[in-house]
């Protein structure tokens, strides 16, 4: 029943800048910064086009760096930079405040995050984090982990660790954190009785989310058909023996003598530490009515192989371990993965709707590179697709809407904000009064479902569906939330540069003086945020009417208000809301 | 910029006395709509009104109801692994039957043999089962996705028997909101009924002002609401915000500063855009802003006398009755759809807890049953007094199975759905969907018939069913039933008879 056939890839050469770094290397040369690279942007908007998609927003510093070494070697020095961490921090402000006798909440380890958005120098891997995230969902909106702060705050960093690795490990990694057990209940799933079965969410959520989705895919993401119907990739007898794999599974401290599969996690280390399994691997001391991991068939079935994905067989009586190893080398094996990972990066990244081709020449790089994700983002950012936007005209629908958070972080990065000074808990706050999953229906690790914020085929009623396009960021822009987010980008502008009397300490204070040097020059004052907001893509009409606000109805204004109220409805408005 | 709205709001005024005047229409095609446009011309009698209450993540529908004879509850419990006891049986999912005359116990009015026709209400929905002690409360019995009656010999024949992708979430509630299973469409039931209730002149607003949609959804996005003309209009539990550093949605006298951002905004979003995702977010944005001009002075002065709980489906309930007052009182509609949702029903584990919690599923249920008792009686008689023309109806992507993982249950398929309002005929159980199944489902594994060897059960009646019931009730016209609901007429009766 399992398609297997897999479609050769179309070589493609020449739609890539470079050929992608050889698997898992990204030893970088030695750039001569007195030679003009030969992919360098051809302009300061081109760079700053590129580091909106590739970081959590444009810097001058980003600018110049990028102009000065080229794509590639911009790109190769990211995935060079070691992975700016939340958990110490957050277990030191965490400790810190129970200490001082402070509540502690998730607020710890968002406020981390966003300091971390705003001033991480490994920028790539973190907005890389930040889209697995989006994949490879974890939430605080779940009473199961809701209270694991910095167990959160460690899965964060499993993510900017992992993610310019092999999906292969990224997938262990995640299968074995015991935050993720505990969100999709592999933690504790115990093996088969005579009058339960093992739970069968992460078997089921591993597959529809994680790797290969629900239906048979082409290289280019285009569905494979049997009669002109989509062919299922699974069904309930694969996830009724795929939950079997995934039992047994407790935190690494769980003691054995005496034996207590309910133990443990009794420090925050080995609260994110990797889930230890007891299988016949803990055989002694164990006997195998105390082992937990489904051995061989419990339900009655002995000898019974588990029949997983793509009817193949995971002996029985194997080890715990190996029965995982097995299953997740199954599951990364098989042909959809790359394609369907690779489509909601490229979205995350460059734009809802990629075509077939740069899919397809993304999913080739995934696959030669044996899920090298480094190699991926990659090709992603240097693909013809990304770099070359088509002409506008009407009926456009290349880019994304940018992501509500990215259109803070951005605002931010480009005006130089100044986060304030740590707390007496070693604290730098960043969040101001915004609630972020409530007003812009996002916020890091806090989606509503592992469905994500957003789906990756959501279609807005109108152009989007009658078109049979998708457009993920528009499932969260409606009339509540384009009002409840622009309020709070109001907070983060009108109440938040330097230099206002009593600045608030809760939030970055941005730096207007980019723009307060133009007051009397309304002009210069636009141009400056066309350039540092909109990569110079501002039209002349929207142009006109800041120049007009500023010149006319601003005209009494002090130079900060100018200043604060073109960024304001810059970000409000609908270029600035596109990422083209 | 508001002085444009203005201006526009006079030339339809003085649009409308042409028209009465006589042959406008000649010169301006338009016109012809405005007859069904204007108020007070709407060929739907009355205002009728439903509310869906999605209950997302899968709600574990077979201990919402569960039969009390001796007999049936024996095998129930024994499905579901024995009575849960947290020190005993921690993995155990049966509900304890409770003692003759607990008031939890109901009787089926479908049902005249006393033997069979015995049942209790999970103890968590004591005020829903007073209501539907009153008939007002109905409880759909083993409803699912289907693309046509079958049994398990027609599942295990051909996939083409089956819904696509059984068990999974996102896919399963997309096929409870389009009340269809052949194609994956944008479309919902409930928006393109709204589409036909669009036509027959449900919107009793005067066009060319900002438009309440008939759709609103105090849960964001989703497909149910979305026809081909009507999109849903988003508001917040907590109501309407105004927009900062702006005017909402005219000036203060004075206000300059305001003023100047407040025109440039409205010229962005005035503006037209060749990007879609421009286009888009301006159209999303430009209606929060008309929407919030037409609303909220109304909203804001609208209050209840009913107390809801403070929880978010009390909040999202809340919302939806001060709506419905506001706008029976203004004239909005004769006909809306509403839609809320709850979640936190994917209970793989935690299904019970030892000492009670708001997530357990005893703990979703009760919310359950505050949050839609208090607008029960909120839409009574000495408050927005509209019982009888509002219908809440529960949706959720499936049931789960009856066998335990240890901790909770898993992803099944037919489930029990409840209706509640003065027009329902309530009091019964409606789980006969003229099919190959019938009945409230046999509970045993792998019965041969309807259940699986987790106990998952293909349902009796489909989804489509359930819904067009409701549409026909909202006097969506007769002809556009087999349009919305294409597969329809494979079922044995597309009126089910509940409402």
């Amino acid at each position: 029943m399992q398609a297997f056939g897999k479609v050769m890839a179309v070589i493609l050469t020449a739609t890539v800048f470079a050929p992608a770094a050889g698997a898992s290397v990204h030893d970088h040369l030695f750039a001569n910064t007195f030679d003009i690279p030969a992919d360098a942007p051809t302009s300061a908007n081109d760079a700053a086009r590129f580091l909106t998609q590739a970081t959590f927003g444009p810097t001058q510093a980003d600018i110049t760096h990028l102009t000065a070494v080229g794509y590639n070697e911009w790109i190769d020095e990211q995935l060079g930079k070691p992975a700016t961490l939340s958990e110490p921090t957050v277990e030191a402000v965490v400790n810190a405040r129970t200490t001082g006798g402070q509540t502690v909440g998730q607020s710890q380890r968002r406020q981390r995050w966003f300091w971390q958005a705003a001033y991480a120098p490994d920028q790539l891997r973190q907005r890389m984090a930040w889209a697995l995230s989006q994949i490879f969902v974890v939430s605080d909106a779940s009473s199961a982990i809701n209270q694991d702060i910095v167990p959160m705050a460690a899965y964060q960093d499993l993510l900017a660790r992992d993610a310019f690795g092999f999906y292969r490990s990224l997938l262990g990694d995640v299968t074995y954190n015991p935050t993720m057990g505990r969100y999709l209940n592999a933690f504790r799933n115990l093996k088969p009785s005579s009058s339960t079965s093992p739970d069968e969410n992460y078997a089921r959520e591993v597959m529809q989310l994680f790797s290969v989705g629900l239906i048979e895919l082409n290289l280019d993401h285009s569905p494979m058909l049997n009669g002109g119907l989509p062919i299922p990739t699974y069904d309930q007898t694969t996830i009724t023996h795929t939950a079997k794999v995934f039992t047994g599974f407790t935190y690494s401290d769980a003691t054995t003598n005496p034996v207590r599969f309910y133990s443990g996690g009794l420090s925050f280390a080995t609260q994110y530490a990797p889930m230890a399994c007891w299988g016949t691997e803990l055989v002694p001391p164990l006997t195998m009515s105390q082992t937990q991991h489904d051995v061989s068939g419990d339900d009655g079935t002995t000898g019974t192989p588990k029949t997983v994905l793509g009817n193949q067989k995971i002996p029985s009586n194997q080890t715990c371990a190996l029965d995982l190893s097995d299953e997740l080398d199954i599951i990364s094996a098989h042909q959809n993965v790359a394609p369907f990972i690779s489509r909601q990066l490229i979205q995350r990244f460059v734009t809802s709707n990629p075509s077939p081709a740069y899919i397809q020449r993304v999913a080739t790089v995934f696959e030669s590179g044996t899920g090298d994700l480094g190699d991926v983002i990659k090709a992603i950012l240097l693909d013809t697709e990304a770099r070359t936007p088509p002409v506008l005209n009407n009926g456009d629908s290349y880019g994304k809407l940018r992501e509500p958070i990215l259109r803070l972080t951005a605002m931010w990065r480009a005006f130089n904000a100044q986060a304030p000074v740590a707390d007496q808990y070693g604290e730098i706050k960043m969040l101001g009064t915004t609630n972020f999953e409530g007003s812009y229906g996002q916020g890091p690790l806090e989606s509503p479902t592992v469905f994500n914020f957003y789906l990756p085929d959501y279609q807005q009623p109108g152009t989007f569906a009658t078109n049979n396009l998708y457009s993920p960021e528009l499932q969260i822009t409606n009339e509540s939330t384009t009002y409840t987010t622009a309020n709070s980008y109001y907070s983060f502008t009108s109440n938040a540069y330097l230099g206002m009397p009593t600045p608030p300490t809760d939030r970055p204070l941005i730096d207007l003086s980019a723009l307060t040097v133009y007051a009397s020059n309304p002009a210069a004052l636009i141009a400056t945020i066309n350039a540092d907001m909109l990569y110079g893509s501002m039209s002349s009409t929207m142009q006109s009417s800041l120049i007009g606000m500023i010149q006319f109805g601003l005209n009494g204004a002090t130079p900060a208000e100018k200043a604060w109220s073109a960024i304001y409805v810059t970000l409000l408005s609908p270029e600035y809301t596109t990422q083209r | 910029m508001s002085h444009n709205r203005n201006s526009r709001r006079q030339f339809l005024r003085n649009l409308t006395c042409l028209a009465a005047s006589g042959s406008a229409a000649a010169f301006i095609p338009q016109l012809r709509m405005m007859a069904t446009a204007l108020a007070g011309t709407s060929s739907l009698a009355g205002y009728k009104a439903l509310v869906c209450v999605y209950l997302a993540g899968g709600n574990d529908a077979w201990n919402m109801l569960v039969p009390h004879d001796g007999s049936r509850y024996s095998t129930y419990s024994t499905s579901r692994g024995g009575v849960y006891n947290a020190a005993s049986n921690p993995g155990g999912l049966a509900l304890a039957n409770p003692a003759t005359g607990n008031a939890q116990i109901i009787t089926d009015g479908n049902d005249g043999n006393g033997a069979t026709n015995q049942y209790f209400l999970h103890p968590s929905l004591t005020n829903l089962a007073s209501i539907y002690n009153q008939q007002k409360l109905a409880l759909l019995v083993n409803a699912g996705t289907l693309v046509a009656p079958i049994n398990m010999a027609d599942y295990n024949a051909s996939a083409a028997n089956r819904p696509p992708q059984l068990f999974s979430h996102a896919d399963q509630e997309n096929l409870w909101h389009q009340a269809n299973t052949t194609a994956n469409s944008s479309l919902g039931w409930g928006g393109q009924c709204a589409d036909n209730l669009l036509t027959n002149g449900a919107n009793t607003q005067p066009i060319g002002q900002p438009n309440l949609s008939l759709c609103v959804s105090i849960a964001g996005a989703n497909r149910f609401e979305v026809g081909s003309s009507v999109v849903p209009y988003q508001i917040s539990s907590s109501g309407l915000t105004a927009l900062k550093g702006v005017c909402n949605p005219t000036c203060n006298m004075g206000a300059n500063n305001a003023n100047a951002r407040d025109a440039a905004l409205n010229a962005l979003l005035a503006d037209t855009y060749a990007n879609d995702f421009a286009g888009e977010y301006k159209n999303v944005f430009q209606r929060g802003r008309d929407l919030y001009g037409l609303l909220n002075t109304g909203l804001t002065g609208t209050t209840l006398t009913t107390a809801f709980p403070g929880t978010s489906l009390g909040a999202q309930l809340q919302m939806v009755a001060k709506m419905i007052k506001l706008s029976k009182a203004r004239g909005y509609a004769s006909r809306q759809i509403y839609y809320v949702r709850f979640g936190g029903f994917d209970l793989h584990s935690g299904m019970f807890s030892a000492n009670g919690s708001p997530n357990d599923h005893a703990g979703l249920l009760t919310q359950v049953d505050q949050a839609l008792n208090a607008f029960w009686n909120c839409m009574g008689p000495t408050d927005v007094n509209a019982q009888s023309e509002v219908t809440a109806f529960t949706a959720s992507e499936f049931a789960r199975t009856l066998q335990s993982n240890g901790a909770g249950s898993d992803h099944a398929w037919g489930g029990v759905q409840m209706a509640m309002g003065g027009a329902v005929h309530g009091g019964k159980l409606y789980s006969n969907g003229l099919g190959k199944i019938s009945g409230f489902p046999d509970q045993a594994f792998n019965d041969g018939v309807m259940t699986f060897s987790r106990g998952q059960c293909i349902p009796g009646i489909s989804v489509d069913q359930y819904a067009a019931t409701l549409a026909q009730w909202m006097d969506v016209s007769p002809g556009n039933i087999s349009t919305i609901f294409p597969n329809l007429g494979n079922f044995g009766t597309s009126n089910l008879g509940f409402v």
